[in-house]
């Protein structure tokens, strides 16, 4: 009987410091066995749990795209309290650790093809977001999306992730990005405003298109009702839910809302799933 | 149905013959009162008794249990327990409650391989109910003092005899597995278990639950939750002895490079349950856990896989230490 509890081990290879406070962290990973890098077949959209021998596991959304075959990515933020993010944060490359998963529902990517995809993101919820927009970027699955805007926005420009490839994707033309921090500082040239304000201004179109939105609750709370006013329907807004987890595989009750279990009925949700809930999300 | 009767002296003999091959748990009582323990053929089988305070599911899914051990960087899983058990002395509405935890632990998608390989090596004797206890409410919740469900076999005390009923496979390949221990039972033996089935059944007390998952769907933001749960301690004791709570966490123990993970019961009556890094934590209140726990057992789990998840057992009210009453929510509810 395979045992689910029981974690694949993998070896840090790369540690990347995204932001200035340096409190988050990208770690590329690779499967220490074939088999295991085989049997991890995953989705945008999905998460793992990190396992870190000594200080417990955590759930933490997969950054890579499902066709970066090489390797597997997950940016993670350390809290001052936190024990597993804490552990993890200490760690160096090299260092060998656990994954076990992937886990939850994805990304309804299939529903997106010919379609326009809106993203927008807020602070560092936006890991899945950029595997997704990897995945849809790759020349293999470009061309079954039709325009891509992103909408992504941070504090301050110190605390923007992933920024080379910010860059990169802002001089690409397949993609129509715009970045924004809520306040900027004497070196920033670029937009500043919150989320919701920006996506208000550049008011993008609901015709043929589906949203993935994610972010801290807050930001969610004030995306909601500028996107029903731009026309998207409940059911046409994705977004994606946290909830403090154990098992993450509907065993250990904690992150149940209603007839839901978040870890394997979701994390992804639409708008309307949401607001059918009886429990307020945000 | 394979019947047959034993003479309850001739509990050791059946023991003894089980011992060869595994362990037969039954009834003690030792200084924390009746609990399910191994037993020896020299050990006096208690019968006297309404219900016992752990909950079966501790066979199942202890308290705590080790889930893997680590060294250094390398990780090994615990093998699973290969023990054949034979459990004695379980009363129906705590059988029927392995049936409900079967439905978390074991599904297409995740088994828990704990609790499976301990479910599949064991052999559930239930010991049908004379006394039910003022806090029983079991045919209110679809289980009743003689139910068989859950149980491979069921157990009747006639007299100075047990009268055994096979109720699944398992169960007659086991009696058959002793012919000489069961003789078989004559009519006087049926209809004097079947006075005492309907006499019991006549005493158990019952509450009308009917629409209750309805009016649940109806009222979460009902102001009714801050009224019940203001006298709750928030101590969890009623989850921790309900036979159908499953939650838990894991947990990591670590000393120098060794270490290991542990699954540990928790209980969603603790604000820890949902508290996240961020410190941000869903379910704050009191008043927001207690409504958990009453929309879990009589709605989610109805509209996920049509059961309460409550077999009427009633060690919440009886263990509750400010007498909270489950059945007076549910009348709240009602009302
Ligand atoms: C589906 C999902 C995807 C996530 N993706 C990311 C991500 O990409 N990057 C990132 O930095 N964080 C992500 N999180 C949040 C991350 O899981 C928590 O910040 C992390 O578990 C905190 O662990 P800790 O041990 O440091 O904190 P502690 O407070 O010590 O928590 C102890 C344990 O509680 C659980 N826990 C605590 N907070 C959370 C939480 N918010 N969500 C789930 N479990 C929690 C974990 O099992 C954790 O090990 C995600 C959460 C979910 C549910
Ligand atoms: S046992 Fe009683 S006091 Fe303790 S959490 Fe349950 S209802 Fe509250
Ligand atoms: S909720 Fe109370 S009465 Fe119902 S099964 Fe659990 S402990 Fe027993
Ligand atoms: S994390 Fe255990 S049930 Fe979802």
């Amino acid at each position: 009987m395979a045992n689910p509890y029981f974690p694949k081990l993998v070896t840090i290879e790369k540690i990347t410091i995204e932001n200035e406070a340096r409190d988050l962290k990208t770690f590329r990973l690779a499967f220490c066995n074939r088999d295991d890098k085989k049997s991890f077949k995953y989705e945008c959209g999905q998460f793992a749990m990190l396992s870190v021998p000594g200080a417990g596991e955590s759930p933490i959304g997969i950054a890579s795209s499902p066709l970066d075959e090489q390797y597997l990515e997950f940016t993670v933020k350390c809290y001052p309290t936190g024990v597993v993010t804490t552990a993890l944060h200490n760690l160096e490359e090299g260092a060998r650790i656990g994954v076990r998963g992937p886990y939850g529902n994805s990304f309804p990517l299939k529903e997106l093809e010919r379609k326009n995809v809106l993203i927008v993101g807020g602070g560092f919820a936006f890991t899945t977001l950029r595997s997704t927009i990897r995945y849809m970027l790759n020349e293999k699955s470009r061309a079954r999306f039709e325009n891509i805007t992103v909408i992504y926005g941070a504090r301050s420009p110190g605390e923007l992730i992933y920024k080379p490839e910010l860059k990169e994707w802002e001089e690409r033309d397949e993609i129509e990005m715009y970045v924004t921090v809520d306040r900027g500082d004497e070196d920033w040239k670029g937009r500043e405003g919150f989320v919701p304000a920006v996506l208000q201004e550049i008011a993008p179109s609901s015709e043929n298109a589906i949203v993935l939105v994610c972010g801290p609750p807050i930001m969610l709370k004030f995306t909601m009702l500028p996107l029903l006013d731009l026309g998207f329907s409940p059911d046409r807004i994705i977004t994606s839910l946290e909830r403090r987890m154990s098992c993450g595989i509907g065993k250990c009750g904690r992150c149940n809302i209603g007839t839901m279990y978040v870890c394997k009925d979701g994390p992804v949700l639409s708008y309307k799933q949401i607001q059918e809930l009886s429990e307020e999300i945000f | 149905m394979l019947q047959g009767l034993i003479k309850k002296e001739d509990l050791k003999k059946l023991i003894a013959s089980v011992k060869k091959e595994g362990t037969f748990y039954g009834l003690i009582r030792g200084s924390e009162g009746l609990s399910l323990s191994e037993l020896g053929p020299d050990d006096e089988v208690t019968l006297d008794y309404s219900n016992f305070k752990m909950p079966p599911k501790r066979q199942f899914f202890p308290f705590s249990e080790v889930i893997c051990t680590y060294e250094d960087e390398s990780m090994t899983d615990l093998p699973l327990s290969e023990e054949k058990a034979v459990i004695f002395g379980v009363r129906p509405c705590d059988a029927l409650s392995l049936l409900y935890l079967d439905k978390i632990f074991i599904d297409e998608k995740f088994t828990d391989p704990y609790y499976r390989s301990r479910r599949d090596n064991s052999l559930i004797i239930s010991l049908a109910c004379r006394e039910p206890l003022k806090t029983c409410f079991c045919t209110s919740v679809g289980a009743s003092p003689a139910g068989k469900k859950g149980a491979d076999i069921l157990a009747f005390e006639v007299k100075d005899s047990l009268l055994f009923e096979a109720c699944s496979e398992k169960g007659t390949r086991f009696m058959e597995n002793y012919p000489a221990i069961f003789k078989k039972p004559g009519k006087a033996d049926i209809k004097a278990r079947d006075e005492e089935v309907s006499a019991a059944e006549k005493r158990v007390q019952t509450i009308d639950l009917s629409g209750i998952t309805e009016k649940l769907q109806g009222c979460f933001d009902s102001p009714l939750w801050e009224e019940i749960s203001q006298r709750c301690l928030g101590c969890g004791v009623c989850t921790y002895t309900c036979p159908t709570c499953h939650c838990f966490g894991l947990y990591d123990e670590k000393v120098e490079l060794k270490g290991r993970r542990i699954r540990v019961q928790d209980s969603c009556m603790f604000p820890s349950f949902t508290l996240e890094a961020s410190g941000h934590n869903p379910r704050t209140s009191n008043e927001e856990r207690m409504r958990q726990r009453i929309m879990h057992k009589f709605r989610y789990t109805v509209e996920n896989f049509e059961d309460i998840f409550c077999v009427g057992c009633g060690r919440c009210i009886s263990n509750c230490p400010v007498n909270m009453d489950i059945r007076e929510t549910l009348a709240e509810v009602i009302k």
